[in-house]
């Protein structure tokens, strides 16, 4: 298995890239998802323990989409707000800062949120500054004043693989 | 030639009369008793040491010592072993020694690397993590840091730009670098 490389050490507090944003968020949704799932076969499940009545939200489209949305909002509004990372943030290492490197607040948490899908618009145009801009913004970073930057310990990473390996006899 | 006959030998004769008279007064002064009376402090307050000093050649006394031979003369076991170490050691400031060091200079050297692989600490460090799934999460993490690398470096060849000026992350998140060591006061920098 390939080491952590050398160049990927002390990298917290770095912009992160495109390919780590774009690999946690595609976890997030499937995370989300999963949880969304789960909690409505859940639901289903007592409500059919309860009433003995089938509900099958795939017959009332508009309140399905209405509870996804408020859902997705939920997911990652609260986490961004809790803790500037999500489930797939923090499985890929990166987390949300202000600008300043300051904590993310609730507030720009709740903007980050909803400015999100103003990025997907025009082909997903808004992430393009992720890949031109210095500080890899994207729209929804610039309108909620916000950075995504590497948080995981890359030097204990790759002490940790060191570790695993077999002595070496001092030279 | 004295004028007058016979004055040579007047002459010799109180030159030793005198003689014989400042033998005797010496050999019945006890000197050692007149010096142990003498203020030698009052003696020496009138004493001008800096204008002796300052006619005395000290660069020119320095160079006919032999340096070299007084040290091989000098039992530097018999010293130290008069030392009180303990004392010295109380003595000095350790809490300001430590200040002066620069730890960061010094961590920067060390092959934490090699004293991961060579040291029992690797086997400290491995107990201590999680096991597979840890070691799987820090490689997926790795491979992702090195695909934005990739990405970011054509992009930038593409744009024909360098980032090299670029700020790597918001400043506060980024290594404060090491603190200037202060300088040693003059009185006990080497010269």
């Amino acid at each position: 298995m390939k080491p952590p490389t050398p160049a990927d050490i002390g990298r917290q507090g770095n912009y992160a890239g495109a390919v780590t944003r774009l690999v946690a968020f595609a976890a997030d949704i499937g995370a989300s998802w999963g949880i969304f799932t789960l909690a409505l076969a859940g639901l289903g499940f007592a409500i059919n323990l309860v009433t003995g009545k089938q509900v099958n939200l795939t017959s009332r489209q508009i309140l399905a989409l209405i509870a996804i949305i408020i859902w997705e909002f939920v997911y990652f509004a609260y986490q961004w707000a809790l803790g500037g990372k999500t489930i797939g943030m923090a499985l890929l290492g990166i987390r949300v800062v202000a600008t300043d490197g300051d904590p993310i607040t609730p507030k720009q948490a709740v903007i980050r949120t909803v400015t999100l899908p103003l990025s997907f618009l025009l082909f997903g145009l808004g992430f393009l500054g992720i890949l031109l801009n210095k500080d890899r913004h994207a729209l929804h970073d610039r309108l909620a004043k916000t950075v995504v930057v590497y948080s995981w310990d890359a030097r204990a990473a790759r002490l940790r693989w060191l570790a695993k390996q077999e002595p070496v006899p001092p030279a | 030639m004295s004028p007058l006959p016979g004055a040579n030998r007047m002459e010799q004769l109180v030159e030793s009369i005198a003689e014989r008279v400042v033998n005797l007064v010496l050999d019945a002064i006890d000197i050692n008793a007149i010096v142990a009376q003498v203020d030698m402090d009052a003696v020496l307050s009138k004493v001008d040491v800096d204008s002796i000093v300052s006619k005395v050649d000290v660069d020119g006394l320095i160079d006919r010592v032999d340096v070299q031979k007084i040290i091989d003369r000098v039992d530097v076991d018999e010293i130290v072993s008069r030392v009180d170490v303990d004392e010295i050691v109380s003595r000095v400031d350790v809490e300001k020694i430590i200040e002066r060091v620069d730890v960061e200079k010094i961590i920067e050297r060390v092959d934490i690397d090699s004293l991961v692989q060579q040291t029992e600490l690797g086997t400290i460090i491995a107990h201590s993590t999680s096991g597979i799934a840890s070691e799987a999460l820090d490689v997926v993490r790795a491979q992702g840091v090195g695909l934005d690398d990739f990405i970011a470096r054509w992009v930038n060849r593409i744009l024909r730009r360098s980032s090299a000026d670029w700020p790597a992350g918001p400043e506060k998140l980024l290594e404060v670098p090491p603190a200037p060591v202060p300088s040693l006061p003059a009185e006990v920098s080497p010269s």
